[in-house]
């Protein structure tokens, strides 16, 4: 009987981005002893969850060939409509729980109806989605900074104190937010490859017209995946606000690209197709791990950590291209 | 009458060959032009006519043979194969208007006449001389348009004369017309002919291209008849009819290539029934109906409103209202194609790289993909999948040592296979199958007979739209003939022979004007 | 009222006087003033554009006749337009600018000074001298050195620390360079310096970093109150906030209340007012009001906020 194989190019993205994880891993671990520190490696987690939430939205919506460019915008809109909300009710609401389930289940719907209008813009008026969403972007960024009146939206001190502990609250010793991230990471992954929705996408990433001869909802399913990308950054956002307390026309800056980093670092294919939420998961951890391996040394100027980051981001995604392994004799 | 004599060699070709790969689709054409005629060719859809005027014309590279032009004084010059591009033939006087429009959409007309050709005076563009020549040229074309607009806002058929206006700009001493009044009016036609007649007294001569046979006869001095790559006749013009062209074009003994399926009878079913079928712009007038077990073919020229009509009736376009579809007597509109799917309707398009397989994609993936959702509840049960594809493998023959491939490597003919059972994977119960073995070799075109042959014995109803008149033949039981967005005829029996689908195809037969005056009386 | 008195402190008495007197005194003179300022993209900015709007609101009150335009720019190279704009539409007699980059808008803003418009220079100087009639800034290098010094009063007998650094730039080097001009000699140890770019959101990681690397910290200089609200989340997730302090700068209300409610974590800041484009619309209006002179430098201190006089910084109605 003939087995479901996918083809051998493939195999050697699912290597790649483990391959560039070991490998800062261990320069992490060179670099300073403190890396391998169980506090480091539970900030790394945490911190990773916000874009690799985002990127496991943002591999949806690439793999069906499209492209959301306002994440990181959105990530803020919300942010500062959560934060209003809980501010506002405060006086109205006593239980302080209560009050942050309005915000959480607020932020969710918004997230959604975001993430619609980006896919309803892009399937029935059709425009292309790098111009809706960098359209969308450059709202949400400026709804932020009207509704911070240019400053910083900051959250109640006392509901702060509740919603904290969303962030910094732990279960088995690992932090919310990394169950969080570990949840969506593995629904993503079941409704990507197992389901018949990411099948579709996978079609109308590769070809959409051959997915519209078959009988695919191609509209539908696009916006969906705006729909998804959406609730993804309301998750991220549910997580992200407890820590800091706080929104401001900064919040969320180039998590977009940090977002599509991840992602294409993860093996998922830009022009769509093919995608990877494991791939995506990796991307988002060694994204983080740069930045937490330059702080944690002074052996590299200041100024050059941008080069470096750069340097790695394209280092990751030759290895996941499997370019190397063609020079090598089989 | 012009100072050359006419009748004098401008062109010739001996033993001209062409083959894309291992496909032979010309072979030992020997042609010959004179100035000052008219040569037409006629042929089926593909019969290689396109491709020989490409060979003129410097667009595709000879395989084999030697072409001669006539160099100024009139003595014929070898020209050198490799190097004859289009820009050596144009330079030469040799010029080639294609049937796709190829026009710089966003320049006006004085611009597109005369790119790469432009009237200088020094270093600057002489404007004015353009634009004078350019009104000049559309007033002999009858054409009253505004030359300063761009072409983008032109119509299809003035677009056209722009492309034949430019021709005439180059001083063409050759020119060739692939299908150059299918955009046309009437009129425009008429202004096109007055325009040829104006040329071939200047000793111009025409190679012209056409399907209708009304405008052969009005225009051409010979004509040459070309059936499967091969040059069948050159004859006068002067001594065919019609009716002559139209049986010269097919000339061929049907094989037994073909399975014969049992026609069904007047008691069975009818499954599939449109009314006054109608598109707006693509569609005017289409009414049929299909039996259970019963193969329909669908016949007529390029463009005819074939593939239009079955992608309306699967839900891709919307009927207008007065049309109506019924499935098993019940009327019915589809909004999506997934619908015509539930309701058992699935259509094969004719378009396998473009719209039919994910080329890079396995093949499992290909064939469960139209009818994903029978093999999940929730999640896809990749073994219940697996399985149906390795009894799709059997069951349509998909040969194979590595079935882990992506559909892009499959052959052509393997591909046609995997479109066919990714399709029949949804159990449909009236199959649409578009140019079903375009580009496939002649083993598995009997396969796939074979297997259309196979459903319609089970009580299957096909629909087989095709340009190749042999199968539609040979294997539907009625052939349904279109013209220009219209159903023409429906022919059976004796009826169902090539020339007389090639009269309903060419516009010079229909069966509409009856039913038209019965519905009227 | 005592909010205008409270910000208008840092001028000398006279200059207070004058600027007060007069501002309230109605002139029958028509005068457009102009004035450009980096859009509102972080904190401190959002402040700048506060007091900004106020003081355009209050001056035009105040003086009928006086026109004032506002205009914010998202980069260099839209702040020189805005420029232009402001000479060729809205004829102004007076320029107020807070330059983008300091080499990119000395040319523009030379072209302006030349139409004999009268211009006021905030913050960040030009790269060539003598163009601008008047120059408001704060003190970049006394920020520094102000907390360099109360940091190694407090640490006088030795300990480490840490610093978080804004964005690179010339303000970030005169702030950082100063700093340890001043730590030098110290008993004080630098462990290392990184980038925070003046954001919570870095200020926390990069903290959390530092907190997972140096096992004793026992002052951090995080230059900026935006970097010092991250690293206060940073520390307290670490539990560490009993054994270090943290110095910020700026003058945001939110640490400033801290250290007026006497926060062992935060016990100082250091003023860096973005109310300075109050001063120097102030002094530019003053220029049509009187004959006073006014030409000249005028640069801000940069005093150490402590728990006793906190409460003269305190502003809870700005957004900064």
């Amino acid at each position: 009987m003939p087995e479901i194989k996918i083809t051998r190019s493939i195999d050697l993205k699912t290597a790649g981005p483990f391959v560039a994880l070991i490998a800062l891993f261990i320069l992490g671990a060179f670099v300073n002893d403190a890396f391998l520190s169980s506090g480091n490696l539970s900030n790394i987690l945490a911190r990773s969850s916000f874009i690799g939430i985002v990127a496991i939205g943002a591999t949806f919506v690439i793999t069906a060939g499209g492209i959301d460019l306002s994440v990181g915008s959105m990530a803020a809109f919300i942010s500062g409509c959560m934060i209003l909300i809980m501010n506002s009710l405060m006086d109205k609401i006593e239980s302080l729980p209560v009050l942050i389930l309005i915000a959480i289940f607020a932020s969710a719907l918004i997230g959604a109806a975001a993430g619609c209008i980006n896919g309803l813009l892009t399937t029935k008026a059709k425009i292309e989605a790098f111009i809706v969403t960098l359209g969308t972007m450059g709202i949400y960024r400026s709804l932020i900074t009207y509704m911070a009146d240019g400053g910083t939206l900051s959250l109640n001190f006392t509901v702060g104190d509740v919603y904290s502990e969303v962030y910094y609250g732990t279960l088995l010793g690992v932090p919310y937010p990394v169950w969080v991230f570990l949840c969506v990471a593995i629904i993503g992954y079941v409704l990507l490859n197992k389901t018949v929705f990411g099948r579709h996408c996978f079609a109308i990433g590769s070809n959409e017209k051959v997915a519209l001869y078959s009988a695919i909802h191609v509209d539908r399913v696009k916006t969906m995946t705006y729909i998804l990308q959406g609730i993804c950054v309301s998750i991220a956002t549910i997580i992200y606000v407890p820590r800091l307390g706080s929104a401001s026309g900064q919040t969320g800056v180039l998590w977009e690209l940090e977002a599509i980093a991840a992602v294409i670092i993860g093996g998922t294919m830009l022009k769509g197709g093919y995608g990877r939420i494991w791939g995506t998961v990796v991307g988002a951890l060694i994204l983080t791990l740069i930045g937490n391996i330059l702080n944690l040394t002074d052996m590299i100027s200041n100024y050059l950590n941008g080069a470096v980051q750069g340097i790695i981001v394209i280092a990751a995604v030759y290895l996941q291209r499997g370019a190397w392994r063609k020079r090598a004799p089989t | 009458m012009p100072d050359t004599p006419p009748h004098r060699t401008l062109f010739t070709a001996k033993s001209l060959t062409k083959s894309f790969g291992e496909v032979r689709v010309l072979s030992n054409i020997d042609l010959q032009v004179n100035q000052g005629e008219v040569l037409a060719l006629l042929g089926e859809n593909g019969a290689g006519k396109s491709t020989l005027v490409k060979l003129i014309g410097g667009y595709e590279t000879v395989s084999g043979g030697l072409l001669h032009l006539a160099n100024e004084a009139g003595e014929l010059r070898p020209l050198n194969s490799d190097t004859w591009k289009h820009a050596t033939a144009e330079a030469q006087g040799v010029i080639l208007i294609h049937q796709e429009l190829n026009l710089a959409e966003q320049l006006n007309a004085v611009e597109n006449i005369f790119l790469g050709n432009e009237i200088r005076r020094g270093p600057f563009l002489d404007k004015h001389r353009m634009l004078e020549l350019t009104r000049e040229y559309l007033s002999i074309l009858d054409c009253d348009i505004d030359p300063l607009v761009p072409v983008a806002q032109l119509s299809v058929s003035v677009k056209q004369m722009i492309e034949i206006a430019k021709a005439y700009a180059k001083n063409s001493r050759l020119l060739i017309l692939d299908e150059p009044t299918a955009v046309l009016t009437a009129k425009e036609s008429e202004a096109l002919f007055q325009l040829i007649d104006r040329l071939t007294e200047q000793g111009v001569a025409i190679v012209y291209i056409s399907h209708k046979l009304d405008e052969i006869e009005r225009i051409a001095d010979r004509v040459v008849v070309l059936r499967d790559g091969e040059l069948v006749g050159d004859y006068d013009a002067k001594t065919l009819t019609k009716d002559d062209m139209a049986r010269l074009m097919v000339g061929r003994e049907l094989t037994n290539l073909f399975p014969v399926a049992t026609p069904p009878n007047a008691t069975s079913e009818v499954v599939l029934e449109l009314k006054k079928g109608a598109v707006p712009g693509l569609i005017s007038n289409a009414s049929f109906q299909l039996r259970a077990g019963e193969i329909l073919g669908f016949a007529g020229l390029v463009g005819s409103g074939r593939t239009a009509l079955m992608e309306a009736i699967i839900g891709l376009h919307q009927f207008s209202k007065s049309s109506e579809l019924l499935i098993r007597g019940k009327s019915v509109s589809f909004s999506s194609l997934a619908a015509a799917r539930d309701a058992g309707i699935a259509y094969l398009t004719k378009d396998r790289k473009g719209s039919g397989l994910l080329l890079g994609m396995s093949l499992p993936i290909n064939f469960s993909l139209f009818s994903l959702h029978k093999f999940s509840n929730g999640l896809i049960n990749t073994k219940k999948e697996q399985e149906a594809f390795s009894e799709a493998v059997d069951t349509f023959e998909i040969r194979l040592k590595d079935l882990s491939i992506s559909a892009g490597n499959l052959s052509g003919g393997n591909q046609q296979k995997l479109l066919l059972a990714k399709v029949m994977a949804a159990e449909p119960s009236i199959i649409i199958v578009d140019e079903p073995t375009r580009g496939i070799d002649i083993g598995t075109k009997s396969q796939i007979y074979h297997f259309i042959a196979n459903l319609a014995e089970k009580g299957h109803s096909i629909i087989m739209v095709s340009s190749d008149m042999m199968e539609v033949i040979g294997l539907s039981h009625r052939v349904a003939v279109m013209c220009r967005g219209q159903l023409v005829g429906i022919l059976e029996g004796e009826q169902k022979q090539e020339h007389e689908i090639m009269r309903y195809a060419a516009g010079l037969e229909s069966q509409l004007t009856q039913e038209g005056e019965k519905a009227s009386a | 009222m005592n909010f205008h008195l409270g910000r208008l402190k840092l001028l000398t008495p006279s200059i207070l006087a004058a600027v007060f007197g007069l501002s309230i005194i109605a002139s029958a003179s028509a005068q457009t003033i102009g004035v450009s300022i980096p859009a509102a993209t972080h904190g401190w900015a959002g402040g700048l554009n506060f007091h900004a709007e106020e003081t355009k609101k209050r001056l035009e009150a105040a003086n009928p006749g006086m026109k004032i335009v506002l205009l914010t720019a998202n980069s260099a190279s839209e702040q020189a337009n805005d420029l232009e704009d402001l000479v060729a539409i809205h004829q102004i007699d007076a320029l107020v600018v807070l330059p983008f980059e300091s080499a990119p808008l000395t040319g523009p803003v030379r072209n302006v000074k030349r139409r004999g418009i009268f211009v006021t220079v905030v913050d960040r100087g030009l790269s060539e001298e003598g163009i601008e009639d008047v120059y408001v800034a704060g003190n970049n290098a006394e920020l520094g050195q102000v907390s360099a010094k109360y940091i190694k009063e407090r640490l006088s007998s030795g300990g480490n620390i840490v610093i978080l650094r804004g964005i690179p730039t010339v303000i970030d080097e005169q702030r950082f360079d100063a700093f340890i001009e001043e730590i030098e000699g110290s008993n004080v140890i630098v462990l290392d310096d990184k980038h925070a770019n003046w954001n919570r959101d870095d200020g926390f990681t990069v903290m959390q970093d530092f907190l997972a690397r140096f096992p004793k910290i026992d002052a951090v200089w995080a230059q900026d109150d935006d970097i010092a609200i991250g690293v206060i989340q940073a520390v307290r997730q670490a539990r560490r906030q009993d054994e270090l302090f943290i110095v910020g700068g700026g003058g945001m209300k939110d640490i400033v209340k801290r250290v007026m409610d006497g926060d062992k974590l935060t016990p100082v800041d250091v003023l860096y007012p973005p109310s300075m484009i109050a001063t120097a619309m102030e002094l530019t209006a003053l220029k049509f009001l009187s004959n006073a002179p006014i030409n000249g430098d005028y640069i801000l201190g940069s005093p150490l906020i402590t728990q006793d006089n906190a409460e003269d910084y305190y502003f809870p109605e700005s957004p900064f």
